[in-house]
C-alpha cells in the first residue's frame, strides 16, 4: 500500500472524471438544438422546399435519427479511439486541425510554462529574504499588476505600443517563418510576457509566503550556525520545502491560464493555434470542432490535475501513503 | 452586575436569552421576510398578471420592465442587508474591532472606499442617469486633456486647433470621458457597466455562497456515502476547465446576462463546499461545540450559529478571489463577441473600441483601467480580510 498504489489510484481516478466530463459534453450538446439542422430548415424554408422533410434528411445524415443510447455508445467509442469527426468548415479530420493548432499553441507554451517555473520561486524567495523592504514592495506591487490586469487588454496595449507606435514587432502573426528563427522568437515575445506576468503573480505570492514560514525555522538556524552560506541555504534548505506548496500552485495557475486567457491572447495576437482555432468554430458553428478542441482542453485539464497531485506526493517524502 | 467596568464586559440581557431561545424569529430573519415576501407577491404578478412585454412597475407609472436578473439582484441585496450589514451594526463591539484591524493595510481601506463607490454609483447611477444616446455626430470625441485629428469626429464639440499634422479636436466638459464610434458618452457607459459588474458580484456571491455551504455542511453531517458522492462531484466539477465550460454551454444554448451570471455562480462553488465541509468535520472536535451539542442545541441551530459563523471570514477570502474572476470571464465572453450584446457592460465597451483603437485608444483604455483596479481592489481586500477576520492565520505567515 505504498506510492505506486496510490498512483495507480489517482491515474484510475483521473479515466473516471474524464469519462463523466466527456458524457456531461455529449449530454449537454445532444439536448441543444443541433445549428446544421436548424440552417438546413432555415435554407429549405427559403427555397420553397417543406422544412419537415429537410429536417429528417438532415437528421439522417447526421446519425441524429439513432435512438439515443446507440448514439451516446457510438460517441464514446469515437471519443476514446481518437475518431472525433469530420470538419466541415476546415474540409479535414478533427484531430488534424486539431494537431495543426496544437503546433502553433507549444510554441509559445513550452517557453511560457519553462519561464514561469524558473521565475516564480526565485522572485519569490528573493522577496522573502528581503521582506518588508521597498525590493519586497516593489516584487509584490509586480506581482499584483500581473495579476489584476486582463491578459489580453494588456496584449492589446503592448500590441498598440510595440507594434503600432514603435513598429519593434510584427502586428499580424506570421505562420512562414521557421520556429526557431528570430523572426518567430519576435513576434511571440510579447504574447509569452503578457501570459507570463499574468501567471507568475499568483504563484510568487505563494512562494514568498511559503519561503517565509522557513526563513526563520530551526533547521535554518542550524545550517546558519554550522556555517552554510547564505546561497546554499536559499537554494538547497528553503526551496526543497517551498516548491512542494509551490508545485500545485504552479500547475494550477498555468492550467487555469491555459483553458482561458491563453484563448484571448491567441485572438489578440492571431496566432492560429488551439484557442483561435475553438474561437472560430464557435463563430462558424462546427459543432465537431468546437467538440475535439474542448476535449483536447478537457483532457490537459484532467492530466494537469492529475500531475499537480502526483507532484505532491512525490515530491513530499514526509506524506504517508498509508492513510490516503 | 458585579463590577462597575462594565464596559470591558459584555452585558448580558438574560430576558432576551431566554426569550431568544424559544421559537421567536430574529430581527434579521423577520426584516428578510418582510422584504422578500413582497418581492415574491411582485413576481407573481409580473408573471400571472402582466404580459411578457407589460413593464411591472406600470400601475405606478414607471415605465420600467423588471428582468430576471433583477430579481435575483433584489434578493441577494435583501440578504445582503440583512445578514452582512445589519449584524455588523448589531455587533458594535466586534466591528469596531475588525476595523482596528483592517485599518491598519491601508491599500485595503483605499480598495474598500474604491468598490464601495463602484457598489454605490453602480446601483444609484443608472436610475439618475438616463441611457447614453447614439448620436453618430459627436462620434469619437476625446477625453478632456486629450486630442484626436479632427476627421474623425464629425462635429467636434470642444476646441479645434492646428497642429503639426492638421486640425485637432480636442476634449471637452460635454463628454469628461469622451465618446464611442456610436458617440455615446463613455462616462455614463461606465457607470452603466458599473451596475452590470455589482449584479455580477453579488448574484454570484448569492449562489456561491448558498450552494457551497449546504453542500459543505450535508456532506459533513450525513458522512458515508452522501458524502462520498458529494465530494467526489467536486472533484469533477473541479476539473471541468470553467472557461471552457461556458463557451460549450453558449455554444450550446446561447443565452444572455442572466445565464451567464448563473452558470459563472453553478460553476464555482466546490472550493466552499470543500472547505465547510472541512472545517465542519474539524470544528465538531472543538469544546464549544461540543458544550453546545451537551445544552442539547439542535443539528440546524449548531450549523447556523456555530459552523457557519465560523467559516464566513474564509467564505468572504474565497469570494474576493472568485468574484474578479468572474468579472474578468464576463469581459473575456464581451471581448469574444459572445457576450450579451444588451448588456452595458465594461467588457461590450472594450470590445467595441478595439477597431478605434490606433485614433482613439480611450474607448478601450478606460474600461479596462477600470477592470483592472476592480480586480486590484478585490486583491487586496481579500488580504486585509484575512488578516482581520483571521488573527491566527497573520501570526502563522509572520
Amino acid at each position: 500500500m505504498g506510492l505506486e498504489w496510490y498512483i495507480a489510484r489517482r491515474v484510475a481516478w483521473a479515466f473516471v472524471v474524464t469519462f463523466i466530463i466527456i458524457s456531461v459534453t455529449w449530454g449537454l450538446l445532444a439536448a441543444s438544438p443541433n445549428p446544421q439542422v436548424s440552417n438546413a430548415v432555415r435554407s429549405a424554408a427559403m427555397n420553397g422546399d417543406d422544412p419537415a422533410e429537410a429536417r429528417e434528411i438532415q437528421k439522417k445524415r447526421l446519425g441524429l435519427d439513432e435512438p439515443l443510447t446507440k448514439r451516446y455508445v457510438d460517441y464514446m467509442v469515437s471519443v476514446y479511439t481518437l475518431n472525433w469527426g469530420w470538419s466541415q468548415t476546415r474540409s479535414q479530420p478533427v484531430t488534424e486541425a486539431v494537431m495543426n493548432g496544437l503546433y502553433y499553441t507549444v510554441q509559445y507554451s513550452i517557453p511560457w510554462t519553462i519561464l514561469v517555473i524558473l521565475i516564480s520561486p526565485l522572485i519569490g524567495i528573493y522577496s522573502a529574504a528581503n521582506q518588508y523592504s521597498w525590493k519586497d514592495h516593489a516584487a509584490t506591487g509586480f506581482a499584483f499588476f500581473g495579476y489584476a490586469i486582463p491578459n489580453f487588454f494588456f496584449g492589446i496595449i503592448l500590441l498598440l505600443i510595440f507594434g503600432l507606435q514603435l513598429g519593434w514587432i510584427p502586428i499580424t502573426y506570421n505562420t512562414d517563418v521557421g520556429v526557431f528563427s528570430l523572426a518567430n522568437a519576435r513576434q511571440l515575445a510579447i504574447p509569452i510576457f503578457v501570459l507570463v506576468t499574468g501567471s507568475i503573480g499568483g504563484t510568487m505570492r505563494v512562494a514568498r509566503n511559503e519561503s517565509a514560514e522557513f526563513i526563520n525555522a530551526d533547521f535554518v538556524k542550524t545550517a546558519l550556525a554550522k556555517g552554510v552560506s547564505p546561497f546554499r541555504i536559499y537554494a538547497r534548505h528553503i526551496m526543497r520545502p517551498t516548491m512542494v506548496p509551490l508545485s500545485t500552485t504552479v500547475v494550477g495557475q498555468l492550467l487555469a491560464l491555459f483553458t482561458g486567457a491563453s484563448l484571448l491572447v491567441e485572438v489578440v495576437f492571431s496566432i492560429p493555434g488551439l484557442g483561435r482555432l475553438l474561437f472560430r468554430s464557435i463563430l462558424a458553428q462546427d459543432t465537431s470542432i468546437v467538440l475535439g478542441t474542448s476535449l483536447f482542453f478537457v483532457f490537459i485539464a484532467t492530466i494537469g490535475n492529475l500531475i499537480q497531485d502526483l507532484v505532491y506526493t512525490v515530491l513530499d517524502p514526509r506524506i504517508s501513503f498509508s492513510d490516503r | 452586575m458585579a463590577t462597575d467596568k462594565s464596559s470591558r464586559f459584555d452585558n448580558v440581557d438574560w430576558e432576551a436569552v431566554t426569550a431568544d431561545s424559544g421559537r421567536a424569529l430574529s430581527t434579521n430573519l423577520l426584516g428578510t421576510l418582510l422584504c422578500v415576501v413582497p418581492l415574491i407577491a411582485l413576481l407573481v404578478y409580473d408573471f400571472v398578471a402582466l404580459g411578457q412585454y407589460e413593464d411591472t412597475f406600470a400601475f405606478v407609472g414607471i415605465g420600467y420592465d423588471v428582468t430576471q436578473l433583477d430579481w435575483l439582484f433584489a434578493l441577494s441585496l435583501i440578504l445582503f442587508v440583512f445578514y452582512a450589514l445589519l449584524p455588523l451594526y448589531q455587533n458594535p463591539r466586534i466591528t469596531r474591532y475588525y476595523w482596528r484591524e483592517f485599518k491598519r493595510n491601508r491599500p485595503a481601506v483605499v480598495s474598500l472606499a474604491f468598490l464601495t463607490f463602484v457598489f454605490v454609483v453602480g446601483l444609484l447611477g443608472p436610475i439618475f442617469i438616463s441611457q447614453p444616446e447614439i448620436d453618430l455626430v459627436t462620434q469619437y470625441q476625446p477625453p478632456i486633456g486629450m486630442s484626436v485629428q479632427n476627421t474623425y469626429p464629425v462635429q467636434c464639440l470642444g476646441e479645434v486647433t492646428s497642429g503639426a499634422s492638421g486640425q485637432l479636436c480636442h476634449g471637452s466638459l460635454a463628454h469628461p470621458l469622451g465618446t464611442d464610434s456610436r458617440g455615446r458618452d463613455i462616462l455614463v457607459m461606465l457607470i452603466y457597466g458599473m451596475q452590470v459588474t455589482v449584479k455580477i458580484a453579488f448574484i454570484t456571491s448569492l449562489i456561491v455562497i448558498t450552494i457551497g455551504t449546504a453542500v459543505g455542511t450535508v456532506a459533513a453531517y450525513s458522512g458515508g456515502m452522501i458524502d462520498e458522492v458529494l465530494m467526489r462531484y467536486v472533484d469533477v466539477q473541479q476539473s471541468f476547465p470553467t472557461f471552457i465550460a461556458y463557451l460549450l454551454i453558449l455554444y450550446a444554448y446561447g443565452g444572455g446576462l442572466f445565464l451567464f451570471i448563473v452558470l459563472f455562480g453553478t460553476f464555482a462553488w466546490e472550493g466552499t463546499a470543500r472547505y465547510v465541509r472541512s472545517n465542519a468535520l474539524t470544528k465538531s472536535e472543538d469544546e464549544f461545540m461540543k458544550s453546545a451539542e451537551l445544552t442539547g442545541a439542535s443539528t440546524y441551530h449548531i450549523i447556523t450559529r456555530h459552523l457557519i459563523p465560523n467559516t464566513a471570514s474564509s467564505i468572504i477570502t474565497i469570494l474576493t478571489l472568485l468574484v474578479p474572476g468572474f468579472i474578468l470571464a464576463e469581459a473575456q465572453l464581451a471581448f469574444l463577441g459572445l457576450g450579451d450584446p444588451t448588456a452595458p457592460s465594461w467588457g461590450q465597451l472594450l470590445s467595441t473600441g478595439r477597431d478605434a483603437l490606433p485614433y482613439a485608444p480611450w474607448i478601450t483604455l478606460m474600461p479596462g483601467f477600470l477592470i483592472f483596479l476592480t480586480i486590484l481592489a478585490f486583491n487586496f481586500l481579500g488580504d486585509a480580510v484575512l488578516d482581520a477576520l483571521n488573527p491566527e492565520a497573520q501570526a502563522e505567515s509572520e
